[in-house]
């Protein structure tokens, strides 16, 4: 027999089960788009249904706002954070271990991105990798902005690398590390759509004026 | 599978055959028993499972091993904590750790034993002022997980090390 | 092998099983037992002169330590494959259990077998009553909790087994049906703690549980909670006696009286794992042809664990009974009480049962491990404290408790009682009135962790005291210090403690501390815009030990002076074998060059036996079972509840006394050619070790190796082993030893003369503890005072604890760097529980198998003011002062600290943990 209860004390009758507590979850505040036909969750809607728009500006604008939900999505945020510290996770929790951007977006001295992020995804540590794994410049900081903000900022070539209009399509729709977002590996919900899409989305956006959603 | 070689403490293994997805944790711990290297939490978030990589440039850096391939090691030399002590002499870093107490269940420290090491091989290469050396120990060893000692006797052992031979690691 | 590792096997009947808690001698130098002694005889001992410490070198050099480290190929006599056994668990307990969906580990992720509830229902498993609940959720019910077992997979190789672990990680591996809602059942204990103490503090009680009993209320059909008022006419005594004194102070507490500031708060705190990290493992290997099953398990409560999985089998059919169990003990990578009694160990044994003649190795990885290990009770309290406004002294407390217990029982009855008998802190409260009850959920099993109940209720308390100082308005500390319990108080079961109290001090020292006296100063001191800062202070009391603790001790001296010990107590990284070192170095002037522990089934010398339940035996049975010489209370108890330094190391510490008693001293005489008719002869307590040297009187100095050859050469005690018993006091015995009759704080002895046998010494007379003390909440108690100013960022909430200070009182302090280190874990623990941890209960936590660090962000360094943190411990009060158990009291007024700055730098009073950013920030707003 165990002899050992901390102070002798046999469990006594009753009943019932604890009440659940509800716990909150981190609203990604992802912006619908004003798109003719809303694309259901985790798609995009594809350019052409926005042609019912007239307005070239408001065509644009509504097409940025489409490419929003990629924006916004975790998988870029995370790696656009307002800090020196990028966040993780479908939650966009602050990034554990503790990493900042260090000189060069790629970690301190100990903590060096590509340490822990190697050439690819490695599922059984739930790890996410890509042979250029570093932080975006702190100019292209997008956590916490609204998708105005980064329309603006994403236009400016202060802000977004040097890169122009034509740039971006290639960026967005190519771009390996940008990719890895629709293949995130284990454990993380990939952006919307497919990055095809998502340049698709940039490319009638440029061609339509590049205009912004209005703030 | 991919053929396999690395040299661990300065002996070379292999080459072999090993599984893609198997994490060095796993072949240090099971195809070699090398249960120095500890499994804490198989997502790179303690780095109880970090070993040293010695770079063919002359420098060194720590990586955990849980996440990582072994494959991913093909060819390198890497050090573990089995391989710091030369026969029965203990390391400086290794005696500091014991007199000051600085674990206790012991299970992180070959991980932090390992940051330790390289941070002071770091510093000799490129020493910092005196007024950053907290910080700077600080940083090194903030992605490692204690849930015993609160850390503070593992900053002092190894800030102990560096203080007693002020003109090897502080500029 | 030397001669301190021969083994003493002892073969306990357990149905027809023996069981052997040790491993035979073998001839590897690398073998388990070797490995597990430190630190080896003739290599470098850290631990001698001072510095460092006993298992310092191993775990520097990467050793095979911990069970994890253990393969079959490190096992003596094992064959040397593994296999491996992968433990699937339930992360719905909402709907009907189907089964597996086993066609997705086909290839090279198959099984080699599968083992689930249906198989073992067949085989005559016993679940002792500790553990009561399916070990297997069996097809066709829904799940009794989230992360209870569905079945174990066990993989012929390693790459299987790895791969598979992988695949079933996102639980859709374990198939569901029907919604059925989560599954009823009885509370795990509802008690009531009622005290009226009496007109003045030298009167007796009027009422208390020391008085009347521990009581609880009746059970009453379809109700969620215990129904605590008593029903008049229907409520039986006693319960309905403690209930009518209850409801007094309670009325008390509600009428409307201009003099008594009442204050009624809730708070809640949440569930946390202990994360230690060695994730649980084990090894077992139950070889056929000899009908033997050797395991190799890392647990704090190894006794209790071999005598679980020995009642397991007891009754189990051929070919899953055993003939014998061997169980070997390795060192943690920490437990804090996340190991003490987790089932983990039963499942091990199933591993080896099931793959009989193959070695099996299972081993959480860590997702797994939030999802089956042990966690910390979430609490809800509900407190009302009235102080009197003319004399700022508490009249009466009352609360009600409901504590989150979790899919299976383990500790939850027992961490209800001991935080609502700590609920008062250290406070002289007259009427107290406390309910608890520990639910049944469908959330992961809580069980023990460090504070054990009482981290939670005094952060309740604590904030609640900081609130009403605040109201009155007094001085928090002045507040403290005008109720604070004497020395010869009651405390709320209504006995008096027989330690040290030392509240006052603890309290000056936190007063004149620059962190409190500095505190206005502080905030007013121009900074960085938006930073506020904030200034707290709380103290705590905990009790150590379980009201009955035991330990078992072996110290023996070779010719050439050196030293072995041989403890039942385990190490999980509470500095145990050091504080043995150094309490034998004490008594025999050397440090050990062995120290062999958590050998719980090699002291045979002493023959012990046991019956009975020592926590609720009655005074008559006690006495009559006491007849027999062999009798104890209880063999070997787990490493738990602090009390390491005061229990622990007690039998190895009498031990050695024992042997300079009738051992060195004798041998000194003799060198000093001193009759023994001489007087001098009995001032053996005289006589003081300096420098390895015996020193006495006027008389030239001997070495401890000349004492050990003379006690050699002439027969005399060169080795003794004890047993200690503790309820809440120690049991005492008289011993014929050499001609005299020896009278120590121990209940059994066996000595070895020269390089003889071990001889069991029958004792002669012996006082045990009356079991009438098995009502005192505690005797035992230490107290720690912590300070801390935080700096807060306005715009993100984000906070800094800039300073800190721990004051504690540890009477003496076996390895003050031990108690400091102790002091600053915990210190990083209470952090985390503040402001870090925590762990939905249900269908988002850990259970659903997929938590891991991470989410569940722990303190590192960068949380902590790590050149900030000074700790202090107060002398001990005599220079014997016995050691103090504080590992946990020192963990808990770090986190009514820091919520009481937070209050200091916000105005905002947080009623819940943990506080983070964001809530700052909400409050901040």
């Amino acid at each position: 027999m165990i002899a050992s209860l901390r102070n002798g004390i046999l469990a006594s009758a009753a009943i019932l089960a604890m009440g659940g507590l509800a716990m909150g979850s981190l609203a990604m505040g992802v912006l619908a788009g004003h798109a003719a036909e809303t694309a259901p969750a985790g798609r995009l809607a594809p350019p052409q249904s926005f042609a019912g728009i007239a307005d070239t500006t408001a065509r644009s604008a509504a097409l940025f706002t489409e490419l929003g939900k990629v924006l916004t999505n975790p998988r870029c945020v995370n790696c656009h954070p307002a800090s020196d510290r990028p966040r993780q996770g479908d939650t966009s929790r602050p990034h554990q271990p503790p990493v900042t951007r260090g000189a060069d977006g790629m970690g301190s001295d100990s903590l060096r991105c590509p340490t822990c992020h190697q050439d690819r995804n490695y599922d059984p540590g739930r790890v996410p990798g890509h042979p250029g794994w570093h932080l975006a410049p702190r100019e292209m900081a997008w956590e916490g902005k609204s998708l105005a903000e980064i329309c603006t900022q994403i236009k400016d070539p202060d802000r977004n690398g040097q890169r122009k209009l034509d740039d971006l399509i290639e960026h967005i729709g190519k771009d390996g590390l940008v990719g890895w977002a629709w293949a995130p590996g284990a454990g993380r919900t990939p952006a919307p759509g497919t990055q095809a899409e998502a340049g698709a989305l940039v490319a009638a956006w440029v061609e339509s004026g590049a205009a912004c959603p209005a703030p | 599978m991919t053929r396999f070689s690395i040299t661990i403490n300065g002996e070379a293994h292999g080459p072999v055959d090993l599984r893609d997805d198997l994490s060095m944790n796993d072949y240090l711990r099971e195809h070699l028993g090398m249960t120095g290297t500890k499994f804490g939490c198989g997502a790179g978030q303690c780095l109880s499972c970090a070993i040293i990589v010695d770079e063919p440039d002359g420098t060194s850096r720590t990586s955990p091993t849980c996440i990582v391939p072994a494959v991913n090691f093909d060819g390198m030399a890497i050090r573990t904590v089995e391989g710091h002590a030369k026969g029965d002499e203990l390391t400086t870093l290794q005696k500091a750790f014991i007199e000051h107490f600085a674990f206790q269940c012991g299970y992180c420290t070959a991980g932090f034993l390992n940051e330790g090491q390289v941070l002071l091989e770091r510093l000799e290469r490129s020493p910092v002022a005196r007024a950053e050396l907290e910080t700077t120990i600080a940083e090194a060893l903030d992605g490692h997980l204690c849930r015993c000692t609160g850390y503070i006797k593992y900053h002092e052992a190894v800030r102990s090390v560096i203080l007693a031979e002020p003109q090897r690691y502080l500029a | 092998m030397r001669a301190s590792r021969r083994e003493f096997m002892t073969w306990m009947s357990a149905g027809g099983i023996s069981l052997s808690m040790t491993r035979l001698g073998q001839a590897q130098s690398v073998g388990f037992d070797a490995r597990e002694t430190l630190p080896g005889r003739a290599r470098w001992n850290p631990a001698i002169g001072g510095l460092g410490r006993i298992d310092g070198e191993p775990k520097v050099t990467g050793a095979k330590l911990y069970a994890s480290d253990f393969r079959a190929a490190d096992m003596p006599g094992w064959p040397d494959k593994t296999a491996h056994a992968l433990l699937v668990r339930a992360p719905d307990a909402s709907h009907v259990y189907l089964g597996l969906d086993l066609a997705r580990l086909s290839g090279a992720m198959k099984p080699t077998l599968v083992v689930t509830a249906s198989d073992i229902a067949t085989i005559g498993l016993q679940v002792p009553d500790f553990y009561a609940g399916d070990l297997f959720c069996p097809v066709g019910r829904t799940p009794f909790y989230l992360g209870q077992p569905v079945a174990m997979l066990i993989f012929d190789g390693f790459d299987a087994y790895d791969q598979a672990r992988v695949a079933v990680r996102d639980g859709t591996f374990v198939r569901f049906g029907e919604e059925t809602g989560p599954i009823e059942a009885e509370n795990y204990g509802a008690f009531r703690f009622t005290r009226v103490a009496g007109p003045t503090p030298e009167s007796p009680d009027l009422y208390s549980p020391v008085l009347a009993g521990w009581v609880k209320p009746g059970r009453v059909q379809h109700s969620p909670l215990p129904v605590w008022e008593p029903y008049a006419r229907e409520t039986s005594d006693p319960y309905g006696k403690a209930a009518r004194y209850g409801e007094t102070i309670r009325a008390g507490l509600a009428g409307a009286n201009a003099d008594l500031l009442v204050l009624d708060r809730h708070f809640e705190t949440q569930s946390v794992d202990p994360m230690f990290l060695e994730p649980e493992a084990g090894l077992a290997w139950h070889d056929g042809r000899t009908g033997t099953l050797e395991l190799v398990l890392g647990v704090q409560s190894p006794f209790d664990a071999s005598e679980a999985i020995a009642f397991l089998l007891a009754k189990a059919k051929a070919p899953f009974k055993p003939k014998r169990i061997k169980a070997d003990f390795a060192y943690m990578g920490g437990g804090f009480g996340g190991r003490d009694h987790t089932p983990f160990m039963l499942y091990v044994t199933l591993a080896g049962l099931f793959f009989t003649g193959r070695p099996v190795r299972l081993a959480h990885d860590r997702f797994q491990q939030f999802q089956g290990g042990i966690k910390r009770h979430a609490f809800k309290m509900h407190s009302r404290i009235g102080v009197d406004r003319r004399t700022a002294r508490i009249t009466a407390f009352a609360a009600d408790h409901v504590l989150d217990g979790g899919g299976l029982a383990n500790f939850s009855p027992n961490v209800a009682t001991v935080a609502a008998t700590a609920a008062i802190g250290i406070y002289d409260i007259p009427k107290v009135d406390i309910t608890t009850v520990a639910l049944h959920s469908r959330g992961v099993t809580a069980g023990s962790m460090r504070g054990y109940g009482t981290v939670q209720t005094l952060t309740a308390l604590e904030t609640l005291v900081d609130e009403v100082a605040a109201a009155l308005p007094l001085d928090p500390i002045a507040f403290r210090r005008r109720n604070a319990l004497p020395p010869d108080g009651r405390t709320m079961t209504g006995n008096r403690y027989t330690v040290s109290v030392r509240t006052m001090e603890i309290l000056d020292k936190l007063e004149t501390h620059p962190i409190w006296a500095a505190r206005a100063a502080e905030k007013a001191r121009p900074r960085r815009e938006g930073i506020l800062v904030g200034t707290g202070v709380a103290v705590a009391t905990k009790d150590y030990g379980t009201g009955a603790d035991c330990s078992l001790g072996r110290v023996e001296i070779d010719a050439e002076g050196g030293i072995s010990i041989t403890s039942d107590q385990p190490e999980m990284g509470n500095g145990m074998g050091t504080a043995l070192a150094s309490r034998v170095a004490a008594h025999l002037g050397g440090m050990a060059e062995e120290i062999s522990l958590a050998r719980v089934g090699v002291f045979g010398e002493l023959a012990l036996v046991t019956s009975g339940n020592s926590y609720t035996m009655d005074q008559k049975t006690q006495d009559a079972a006491e007849r027999n010489s062999r009798w104890v209370p209880a063999i070997s108890a787990a490493t738990a509840a602090s009390n390491g330094a005061h229990v622990g190391t007690h039998s190895t510490s009498e031990a050695a006394r024992v042997v300079f008693r009738f051992g060195l001293w004798p041998a000194a005489l003799a060198l000093w050619s001193i009759a023994p008719a001489d007087h001098r002869a009995e001032q053996w307590a005289q006589a003081t070790w300096r420098d390895g040297n015996l020193h006495f009187a006027d008389l030239p100095p001997l070495s401890l190796k000349a004492l050990a050859a003379k006690a050699h050469a002439s027969r005399l005690v060169t080795g003794a082993t004890t047993h200690c018993f503790s309820r809440w006091a120690w049991a005492k015995a008289t011993f014929p030893v050499q001609g005299h009759r020896y009278a120590a704080e121990i209940d059994a002895l066996a000595i070895r003369r020269g390089g003889g046998p071990f001889e069991r010494v029958a004792r002669v007379a012996v006082s045990f503890p009356p079991t009438g003390n098995n009502r005192i909440g505690t005797t035992y108690g230490a107290a720690c005072g912590t300070l801390v100013r935080v700096e807060i960022e306005r715009t993100s909430g984000a906070i800094t604890i800039a300073r800190a200070y721990t004051i504690l009182e540890c009477g003496n302090a076996l390895v003050p760097e031990v108690v400091k280190g102790q002091a600053q874990g915990g210190f990083a623990m209470g952090v985390g529980y503040a402001l870090l941890e925590t762990l939905p209960p249900f269908e988002d936590g850990p259970g659903n198998g997929r938590w891991n660090l991470g989410q569940y962000v722990v303190a590192r360094g960068s949380d902590l003011p790590l050149h900030d943190f000074e700790v202090e411990m107060l002398p001990p009060l005599t220079p014997d002062e016995a050691p103090k158990g504080i590992a946990e009291v020192v963990m808990i007024p770090v986190v009514p600290a820091l919520l009481n700055a937070i209050f200091d730098a916000t105005g905002h009073r947080f009623q819940s943990l943990p506080v983070s950013p964001s809530m700052l920030k909400g409050a901040l707003a």
